[in-house]
C-alpha cells in the first residue's frame, strides 16, 4: 500500500484544521468504494468519508447536502460519466477538489481543483496524466545527491576547455580588429593618449566579449537537454565566494580604468603657454576663424604643425561643436559671449588637409556645416599670415571676402540658386515683396537694416533664420563693402 | 433587451471626439483671453498649446476613464469590482476603458507594437536616404523631423512595452488579483494616446529639428512642432510616473502569503527597481521641457544667455532623468532574461539574491552618472572626472547579472524554443552594447566618440539587447498564457535568425562609421569619409530587421486567432501565473495562493513553490 498515492492532503495543508476533512467517494465498484473508505478512515482521524455514490445524480445530491472538501472519483468506472461530472462540477460555486484514481495505475493520480478550462481544454486535460502527488511531503524537499568525484572532474574539464576557448577567441577578435579600419589616422599630439586608451579599451572589450559569449556558446553546444528528458539539472543555487570574486575584480578593473582615463584626459589638456590663439566662431551654418594676434579673419582654419593652437570656441546663435576626427578632441561652442567661451587645445602633428564638421545638431544645415583645416609648416604659415593680413583696398574685393568669412554664403547664393535666403544675384535695386504684403526696393538702407535687424522686413517666401548676432559683428565699413559687392552681382 | 453597440460605445472613439472638442474649446478660450487682454487675437503658438492641453483633458474625459473619480468627487458610490461592459465584444473591449490589469497590459503591449512599427518605418525611410551620399528624397527639414520622431516614438514604445510587461505580470507573479490602483492603472494607459497624437501632430505644425533631446537654444527657436513634442512627452511621462506608483504599491502591499521579498520571482525585483526610477526621475524631463515651453510661449529665458540664462543648465536637468530612463528601458528586459533562463535550463537562477539586489544597484548608480552625456558640453572640466568614475561603476552590478546568467546555464539542461533563442540573443547583444559603453565613460575617448555613430551603435545595441530582444522573448513566452493559444514556432525561429545577424551587422557598422568620423543626426555625410559601403550595409540590415519584426507581428495576429490551443504550462515553469489556466481567468487567483518554497528550486526533488489551494476556512 506504500505505492498507492496516499491522500495526505490533510497533512499538506499548512494551517491546522479545526474540523475533519470531508471526502466523497464516487465509484460504482463496491471494492473501490468500501475499500478506500476503510483505508481512509483507518489512517486518519481527521478524515470523514461522507458517502460513497455510484452515479452522477447521487454525487450531485451529496455535493449539495454535505459539501465535501474532496471528491475521489474512480477513473476506471465506465458508468460514471466523467465529462458530465466535471461539467456539472465546473458550474458549481463551491470550493472543491477532485482527484481521479485508477486501480490499474497506482503510481499516478489526476487532481483537479476548481479552475476554469475552455471546453477544448477539458479534452486535452483528460487525456493527460499528471504526476500530482509526490512521494514525499512538500515543504521537506529531498536534498540533492552529493557531488561525486567523477562529477567534479567532469566540471573541471568543461571549465578548462571553455577557458582555453576564451583565450583563443579573444586572440581571434583582436586579430580581426587589427585588420579593419577602426580609427582615422592620428594627426595631433592630443590623439596619442586617446588612442592608447582606445587600444586598451578594445583589448579588454575583446576579452570580456569572448568570456561571456564563449561560455554561453559552449553551454549551448555541450549542455543541451536530451530529447524526451523531462528531468531537471543539478540544483545549484549559488556560490558566495564566486560572487565576491566577480564583484571585486570588475570593481578593481573599472577603478583602474577610471584612473588611467583621468591621466589620459590630463594629457589632452596640457597647457602650452606659448599656444597660438584662434577664436573659432560657429554660426548657423558656417565657421569663422579669427587670429587676434595676427588680425586675420578667415573661413579656413590654418594651423602651423607642431605648435599648440588654443581654440577659443563660441557661437553666435545655438550650440555647435568643433571636431576634427583626426585630432580626436571635441568641444561644444556655446552662445552667450565672453563667459561662455570654451577652450580646446590642439597640437597638429601631421601636415595635410582635414575638415572640421559641426558635431552638435544645430538645425537645418547642420550636416553641411564644415570648414577646411589646413596644417602647414611654420614657414608656410608665416607666409600665409603675412599675405592674409593685407586687406584689399578695393571695397568690392573686401565685400567678397566678408561674404564668405561671415557665412553669408551658407544661405545666399551668387548665381540665382534658391537657398535658405534670397539669392544676391541682381539683388541691388530689385523690388521685393515682403511677408506683410508691402513691397520695398533693395537699397542701402534696406540692406543695412536687414543685416543689423534680420527679420524686420522679411522677404515673402522665406523664413526668419538669419542669425541676429552677425549684424552685431560687422562694422559699418564692412557693411558698405558688402553693399558694393552686391552692386556688382547682376 | 440588449443595447445596440454604436461606435460611440468604444472608449477610444469617444476620447478622440473629446480631443477634438477640447482642442477647439482651448483655442477659442485663448483667443478670447487675448482679446480681453488687448492683444492681437490670433497667435498660433499659445492658441495651439492651450488648445491641445484642453484637447488632452477632453480625450481623458471622453474615454470615461475619469468617471469613477468624478463620481467620488460628487460623493457617489462606485462598485468595488467593476465588471467589463458586456456590450463590448472581442477586440472592442481593448479599445475601451478596462480596469483589469490583464486587459490594460494587452492594451499597452499592442499600442507599443504599433508605435514600434511607426518609429521603425521612420528609421527605414531615413536609412534609405543615408544609404548613399547626397540628398535623394528626404530634404533636411523632413529628415531632422523624422529622425527626431524616430527617437522619441521608440522611447514611448519602449515605455509602453515596459508598462505592458509590468502591468500584466506583476500581480500574477505575486499572487494578487489586480494592481493596487486599477483606475489609476487605466488612466496611466490612456494618457499615452493623446501623447502619441501630439507626437504625430509635430508633422503638421512645421516639424522639429533638434533630435529628441530638444536642446535649447535651438529648441527655443524651432517651429511650432517643438511645442507639440514637448507636450507629447509630458503626457507620456505622466503615464510613467503614475504607472510606477501603482507597481510599487502593488509589490509592497499585495504579495501573497509566504512571499517574502526574496521569494518573489526575479522579474518582480526588476519591475520594482524600474518603478522606483520611473516614479522619481521622470519629473525632470517634464520640467526641463516645460521650461523651454515657457521660454517659447511666455518669453522666459532660463537657458538663453542673452536673458541671463545658461544652456548647459538644460542639459543637466534633462539628463538627470534621461540617463536613469535608460535603466527603465532595460532593467525590465534584464528581468525577463533572469526569469526565463532557469525555466529553459531547468536549473536555479544562480545567486538569486545578488541578481535581485543588482537591479537596485544599477538603479542607484544610474542616478549618479548623468553628466557623462555632457563631457563636451562646456561644463566645468574637473567635474567630468567624478562622473567618469561613477559611470564606469555601473559595470559592476551589470557584470553580476552577466556572470549569474552564465552560471545559471552552465551545466544546465538547455532547450531552444523561441523564447530562449531571444534570451540568448539578448545576452550577447546587451553584452556588445554594454562593452561599447566604457569608451564613452572614459572622458578622453569620449571626446572623439561623442555625437558620432559610435554612440548610436552603443545605445541601439544596449536597447536591443536589454529591451527589444527580451520583449520578444517575453511575448513568445507568455503568449500561451495571455491568449490560450500557442504561437507558430517555425515563424518565431525565422524571426530570430533574421533579426540576430542583421542586428550585428547594423551595430558593428554603426560603431565603425562613428569611429571613422560619421556624426549623428545628419541628413547627409561627406563622401571623403569613405564609408558608403558600411552605410549601405547598415541600411540593408535595418530592412531585414523590419522584415523580421513584420513576420513576428503576423505570427502574433494569426496565432492569437487560430493558433493551437495551449496547455496550461507548456514551459513547466514554477512561477505562479503558470499554475493558472490559459487564458487567465478574470480575477486571477480567486481564492489566493500561498508560497511554500523558493521560486527557482529546479532540480530539488519534491520542492514546491506555489500552493494554489486556499487556506481552509475557519467555519464552513
Amino acid at each position: 500500500m506504500e505505492n498507492f498515492p496516499s491522500l495526505r492532503f490533510a497533512a499538506m495543508s499548512s494551517v491546522s484544521q479545526s474540523r475533519p476533512q470531508r471526502v466523497l467517494i464516487a465509484s460504482g465498484h463496491p471494492l473501490f468504494g468500501q475499500g478506500l473508505r476503510s483505508l481512509l478512515e483507518a489512517r486518519r482521524r481527521s478524515i470523514e468519508v461522507i458517502g460513497v455514490v455510484s452515479n452522477l445524480e447521487e454525487a450531485m445530491q451529496a455535493l449539495e447536502k454535505h459539501s465535501p472538501d474532496l471528491v475521489v472519483v474512480d477513473y476506471d468506472d465506465q458508468r460514471l460519466n466523467r465529462e458530465e461530472f466535471l461539467a456539472r462540477f465546473l458550474e458549481g460555486e463551491r470550493k472543491l477538489r477532485v482527484v481521479l484514481l485508477s486501480l490499474s495505475d497506482p503510481q499516478n493520480a489526476l487532481v483537479y481543483d476548481r479552475r476554469r478550462l475552455a471546453a477544448a481544454q477539458i479534452d486535452d486535460w483528460l487525456e493527460e496524466w499528471t504526476v500530482a502527488v509526490p512521494p514525499e511531503m512538500p515543504g521537506k524537499p529531498v536534498a540533492p545527491a552529493a557531488e561525486t568525484q567523477p562529477d567534479r572532474r567532469k566540471s573541471m574539464k568543461h571549465l578548462i576547455v571553455a577557458s582555453i576557448l576564451v583565450l583563443l577567441v579573444t586572440a581571434l577578435l583582436l586579430f580581426g580588429m587589427s585588420q579593419v579600419r577602426l580609427l582615422p589616422e592620428a594627426a595631433s599630439l592630443q590623439a596619442r593618449p586617446i588612442d592608447r586608451m582606445f587600444n586598451l579599451e578594445f583589448t579588454v572589450i575583446a576579452f570580456l566579449f569572448s568570456l561571456i559569449v564563449v561560455f554561453m556558446v559552449y553551454s549551448i553546444v555541450v549542455f543541451r537537454r536530451k530529447k524526451g528528458d523531462l528531468s531537471d539539472a543539478r540544483h545549484i543555487e549559488g556560490n558566495y565566494r564566486l560572487e565576491v570574486v566577480w564583484t571585486a575584480i570588475p570593481l578593481a578593473t573599472v577603478l583602474a580604468f577610471a584612473y588611467l582615463g583621468s591621466q589620459a584626459l590630463a594629457d589632452t589638456t596640457r597647457v602650452d603657454p606659448k599656444a597660438m590663439e584662434v577664436n573659432v566662431i560657429g554660426s548657423q551654418w558656417s565657421w569663422r576663424f579669427e587670429y587676434p594676434e595676427l588680425g586675420i579673419t578667415t573661413n579656413e582654419l590654418r594651423l602651423p604643425v607642431n605648435t599648440q593652437a588654443l581654440l577659443r570656441l563660441s557661437s553666435t546663435d545655438v550650440i555647435h561643436s568643433f571636431w576634427v576626427p583626426e585630432f580626436r578632441v571635441k568641444q561644444d561652442a556655446l552662445p552667450g559671449g565672453k563667459e561662455f567661451i570654451r577652450n580646446l587645445r590642439i597640437t597638429p602633428t601631421q601636415l595635410g588637409e582635414y575638415k572640421v564638421r559641426c558635431a552638435e545638431l544645430c538645425g537645418l544645415s547642420h550636416y553641411a556645416m564644415e570648414a577646411p583645416v589646413i596644417v602647414m609648416t611654420a614657414a608656410d604659415f608665416q607666409a600665409w599670415a603675412a599675405e592674409a593680413v593685407g586687406l584689399s583696398a578695393d571695397p568690392v574685393e573686401r565685400g567678397r571676402k566678408w561674404y564668405t568669412t561671415y557665412g553669408c554664403n551658407a544661405c545666399h547664393s551668387l548665381d540665382g540658386t534658391p537657398g535658405v535666403g534670397p539669392t544676391w544675384k541682381g539683388v541691388y535695386g530689385r523690388e521685393e515683396q515682403l511677408s506683410d504684403g508691402s513691397t520695398v526696393i533693395v537699397d542701402d538702407a534696406y540692406i543695412i537694416e536687414s543685416i543689423r535687424n534680420p527679420g524686420a522686413k522679411l522677404v515673402q517666401g522665406f523664413q526668419n533664420l538669419m542669425p541676429a548676432a552677425i549684424g552685431a559683428d560687422l562694422t559699418d565699413q564692412q557693411l558698405q563693402d558688402l553693399i558694393e559687392f552686391m552692386k556688382t552681382l547682376k | 433587451m440588449e443595447q445596440k453597440t454604436g461606435i460611440f460605445s468604444i472608449g477610444l472613439i469617444r476620447g478622440l471626439g473629446g480631443f477634438a472638442a477640447g482642442t477647439l474649446i482651448g483655442v477659442v478660450f485663448t483667443v478670447l483671453v487675448r482679446v480681453i487682454l488687448g492683444l492681437p487675437a490670433w497667435k498660433p503658438e499659445p492658441a495651439w498649446v492651450v488648445g491641445v492641453v484642453f484637447g488632452t483633458v477632453g480625450f481623458m474625459l471622453g474615454t470615461g476613464v475619469m468617471n469613477d473619480w468624478i463620481k467620488w468627487a460628487k460623493g457617489e458610490e462606485t462598485s468595488e469590482h467593476p465588471e467589463a461592459d458586456p456590450r463590448l465584444k472581442g477586440w472592442a473591449k481593448y479599445l475601451s476603458v478596462s480596469y483589469d490589469h490583464k486587459v490594460i497590459g494587452v492594451q499597452y503591449g499592442v499600442t507599443s507594437l504599433i508605435l514600434f512599427l511607426l518609429a521603425g518605418s521612420y528609421a527605414l525611410l531615413f536609412r534609405t536616404e543615408l544609404a548613399a551620399t547626397g540628398i535623394q528624397f528626404l530634404d533636411p527639414k523632413n529628415y531632422n523631423t523624422m529622425m527626431s520622431l524616430h527617437g522619441i516614438v521608440m522611447i514611448g514604445a519602449t515605455l509602453l512595452a515596459v508598462g505592458a510587461m509590468s502591468n500584466y505580470l506583476v500581480p500574477l507573479m505575486i499572487g494578487a488579483n489586480d494592481m493596487a490602483f486599477p483606475r489609476l492603472n487605466a488612466f496611466s494607459f490612456w494618457i499615452n494616446i493623446p501623447g502619441a497624437i501630439l507626437l504625430t501632430a509635430v508633422w503638421f505644425f512645421g516639424g522639429m529639428d533638434t533630435g529628441w533631446t530638444g536642446y535649447p537654444p535651438l529648441s527655443a527657436r524651432a517651429p511650432l512642432g517643438m511645442d507639440m513634442f514637448f507636450l507629447g512627452v509630458y503626457f507620456v511621462g505622466l503615464s510613467s510616473i503614475f504607472g510606477s506608483l501603482n507597481v510599487i504599491a502593488t509589490i509592497v502591499r499585495m504579495r501573497a502569503r509566504g512571499m517574502g521579498y526574496f521569494r518573489m520571482p526575479i522579474f518582480v525585483w526588476t519591475a520594482f527597481a524600474t518603478a522606483i526610477i520611473g516614479l522619481t526621475a521622470t519629473q525632470l524631463i517634464g520640467l526641463s521641457f516645460q521650461m523651454v515651453l515657457f521660454e517659447r510661449v511666455l518669453g522666459m529665458s532660463f537657458f538663453e544667455p542673452a536673458g541671463g540664462g545658461n544652456p548647459i543648465l538644460f542639459q543637466h536637468l534633462f539628463w538627470f532623468y534621461s540617463h536613469p530612463a535608460v535603466y527603465v528601458f532595460v532593467l525590465t528586459g534584464l528581468g525577463v532574461i533572469s526569469e526565463l533562463l532557469p525555466v529553459f535550463a531547468r536549473k536555479p537562477l544562480f545567486g538569486y539574491r545578488w541578481v535581485a539586489l543588482s537591479s537596485f544597484g544599477i538603479a542607484l548608480v544610474g542616478f549618479l552618472v548623468w553628466a557623462h552625456h555632457m563631457f563636451t558640453s562646456g561644463m566645468a572640466p574637473y567635474l567630468r572626472v567624478p562622473f567618469m568614475y561613477s559611470t564606469l561603476l555601473v559595470a559592476v552590478p551589470t557584470g553580476v547579472k552577466f556572470f549569474s546568467w552564465v552560471a545559471t546555464i552552465w551545466e544546465g539542461k538547455l532547450s531552444f524554443e523561441t523564447p530562449m533563442l531571444f534570451v540568448f540573443g539578448a545576452i550577447s547583444i546587451f553584452l556588445l552594447g554594454g562593452l561599447s559603453g566604457p569608451p564613452n565613460g572614459v572622458v578622453a575617448t569620449d571626446l572623439h566618440l561623442q555625437d558620432t555613430y559610435w554612440i548610436v551603435g552603443h545605445f541601439h545595441a544596449t536597447l536591443f539587447g536589454g529591451f527589444v530582444f527580451p520583449f520578444f522573448a517575453a511575448i513568445y513566452y507568455w503568449f500561451p498564457k495571455v491568449t490560450g493559444r500557442m504561437y507558430n514556432e517555425r515563424l518565431g525561429k525565422l524571426h530570430f535568425w533574421l533579426m540576430l545577424p542583421a542586428f550585428y551587422v547594423q551595430s558593428l557598422g554603426q560603431m565603425q562609421t562613428g569611429l571613422l568620423g560619421m556624426r549623428r543626426r545628419i541628413a547627409d555625410y561627406d563622401p571623403a569619409l569613405n564609408i558608403q559601403f558600411s552605410q549601405l550595409l547598415v541600411t540593408i540590415a535595418g530592412f531585414v530587421i523590419g522584415l523580421a519584426v513584420l513576420i513576428a507581428v503576423i505570427n502574433f495576429i494569426l496565432s492569437a486567432r487560430r493558433g493551437e490551443v495551449a496547455v496550461p504550462n507548456p514551459w513547466r515553469s514554477r512561477s505562479p501565473e503558470w499554475q493558472l489556466p490559459s487564458p487567465v481567468p478574470e480575477h486571477n487567483y480567486a481564492e489566493g495562493i500561498e508560497i511554500i518554497g523558493e521560486p527557482y528550486d529546479y532540480g530539488l526533488e519534491g520542492s514546491a513553490y506555489v500552493d494554489l489551494r486556499p487556506a481552509p476556512a475557519a467555519a464552513d
